[in-house]
């Protein structure tokens, strides 16, 4: 008999790094142009299948950190683990992703996550140099570059982290 | 609120909720779903089976129950986002306490209006922000590219700076090159220039083999020819003697006339000189010969003389600026004039000193002794009648 679990994944990262154009991405394989700013939530559902074990991950897209709204926190309980999201072309982003790690752990403590430097289709505007992705690399982050746009490292992305909250 | 008549408090729930949907959910501590009401369809929850596990049921609860406080609030979830009408509510939660049993209620309460209204303001401010910095991002790269033209035109300026400079160095050094070609075989120049040392050129006294020569019979052409005629016979007398004392590494001391001067071992040094002078003399002998013959079918009786003197002479620029010239005065080129002016036509006069020097390679014959001008007593000399066989 297949083993089913359930696991709650939130998605964090400043406003307009492509946070839910990657979960669009992931549970639909579709892109829009178009920026839709996110207010609130929105709850998504993906089902992947682990060797014998079927997992569904219950996505939490949360609203972008931004300088005049400040992530609610009580959002992460019962999170499994989180994906942190940055813009490649934008160095802040990744400051305000880092910072929100550093939250997310004084609230909940040590969760599975992984970091996403989204947009690397728009290499000319890249703005984060390949040396700070091995110094995250080397401090123990899981690190990749990614593109909704291209669906470049989301899978992987997603499965690596499925992986870890349901060893 | 008690005092409202009930059509009142009818109409106010009716005009609260006209445009919300409002569904309920109620969970018992073993987390199974025992109720369930409202509009569940808007949230992608028609089809729940009383008495099963809630969460599989409602995935949004996953994680959340049991409660750790109470009432609790979730505002604005939007359900099902994949699907095309997700409604967005607020989730309220709250323990059931003095009720029927020990559960949880779930209300979810429609707030797809007001998310609405705050997206449109929040998507203005983003776009806004957006563009700022994007705008921050061009004025820093632009800030680059300028900073990168300054460093590139201050770069230039050092180039042109340092072109000038070279340009000015090389113009010098062909201004020294073409004085030193003057009087030095061209080699010798640059050899010269390209050490960068000149004071070779300063006065000095040196040991030099001086070698004059003139034609025989030219002051009477002179007198009797064309100027024309006379420049001509001079170019050509120049043109065939100067590439000769190039080539024999000789430093050209002067021109007068049909007279020229030329000295070895200054200002670079050779190791025989006089051997040097001889082998000149004969190969300008020999080039004049044939430039006279020319001459005589002109009706131009002119031959060609040289004397060869070695000795101390004191050497080194001589003039003024912007007409210096390289020269050697003493005894030695004094004498070598006199055998020059008593050389006859096909002669190479030679003191004892260069005859000692040459009789290797050189045939010699003997001369009366002469007595030179400014000498007290007579020059043993000997012309040099041609070279020996093999000797080159």
């Amino acid at each position: 008999m297949t083993a089913t679990v359930q696991k709650k994944i939130c998605m964090l990262g400043g406003f307009s790094v492509g946070k839910t154009s990657l979960v669009k991405r992931y549970v639909q394989s579709v892109f829009s142009e178009a920026y839709l700013t996110t207010v609130g939530v929105k709850i998504d559902k993906k089902t992947v299948t682990l060797g014998d074990r079927v997992v569904h991950l219950i996505l939490w897209d949360l609203a972008g950190e931004d300088d005049m709204s400040s992530l609610r926190m009580s959002y992460l309980r019962g999170s499994a683990g989180y994906v942190l999201v940055a813009d490649g072309t934008r160095p802040a982003t990744l400051e305000t992703a880092l910072s929100l790690r550093r939250r997310v752990e004084a609230d909940h403590g040590p969760l599975p996550f992984a970091l996403l430097l989204n947009k690397n289709d728009l290499r000319e505007q890249w703005a984060i140099p390949d040396g700070e992705l091995e110094e995250l690399r080397r401090s123990g982050c899981w690190v990749r570059s990614s593109s909704a746009r291209t669906g470049e490292g989301v899978e992987d992305a997603f499965a690596d982290l499925a992986a870890r909250v349901a060893p | 609120m008690e005092d409202l008549p009930a059509q009142v408090a009818d109409r106010l729930q009716a005009l609260s909720f006209a445009d919300r949907a409002v569904a309920w959910l109620y969970v018992d501590d073993a987390l199974a779903l025992i109720a369930a009401g409202g509009c569940l369809e808007a949230y992608g929850l028609g089809a729940l089976s009383l008495g099963a596990p809630a969460v599989e049921q409602a995935a949004f609860l996953e994680g959340l129950l049991p409660l750790v406080e109470t009432p609790w609030l979730f505002p604005s979830i939007e359900l099902a986002a994949g699907h095309e009408k997700g409604r967005v509510a607020d989730l309220h939660f709250w323990r059931d306490e003095g009720g029927a049993g020990d559960g949880t209620w779930v209300l979810l309460l429609e707030v797809t209006s007001e998310r609405d209204a705050t997206r449109r303001l929040q998507q203005k401010a983003y776009d806004m922000t957006l563009l700022q910095e994007r705008e921050a991002a061009l004025n820093r790269r632009l800030e680059a590219a300028q900073a990168e033209l300054r460093a590139q035109s201050a770069e230039l300026a050092r180039w042109n700076k340092t072109l000038e400079e070279r340009v000015a160095a090389q113009v010098g050094e062909l201004g020294r090159m073409s004085r030193l070609k003057r009087f030095l075989a061209p080699a010798l120049a640059e050899l010269i220039v390209s050490s960068g040392d000149e004071s070779i050129l300063e006065s000095h006294r040196r040991d030099i083999a001086a070698l004059f020569c003139d034609l025989r019979g030219f002051t009477a052409f002179a007198e009797s020819a064309e100027p024309e005629e006379v420049l001509e016979l001079l170019r050509d007398y120049h043109a065939t003697l100067v590439p000769l004392v190039q080539s024999f590494e000789g430093t050209l001391d002067r021109f007068a006339g049909d007279g020229l001067m030329v000295f070895f071992n200054d200002p670079l040094p050779c190791p025989n000189p006089a051997e040097r002078a001889v082998r000149l003399a004969v190969a300008m002998r020999e080039a004049v010969a044939a430039l006279a013959a020319g001459w005589r079918r002109r009706g131009h009786q002119i031959g060609f003389g040289v004397g060869v003197a070695q000795g101390f002479a004191t050497l080194g620029q001589i003039g003024f600026e912007g007409r210096f010239d390289y020269s050697a005065i003493g005894t030695v080129v004094n004498t070598a004039a006199r055998l020059s002016d008593a050389a006859a036509d096909g002669q190479i006069l030679v003191t004892s000193r260069v005859a000692g020097a040459v009789g290797d390679f050189a045939e010699l014959g003997d001369i009366a002794p002469l007595a030179i001008k400014g000498l007290s007593r007579s020059l043993a000399v000997s012309n040099v009648v041609a070279l020996r066989a093999g000797s080159d």
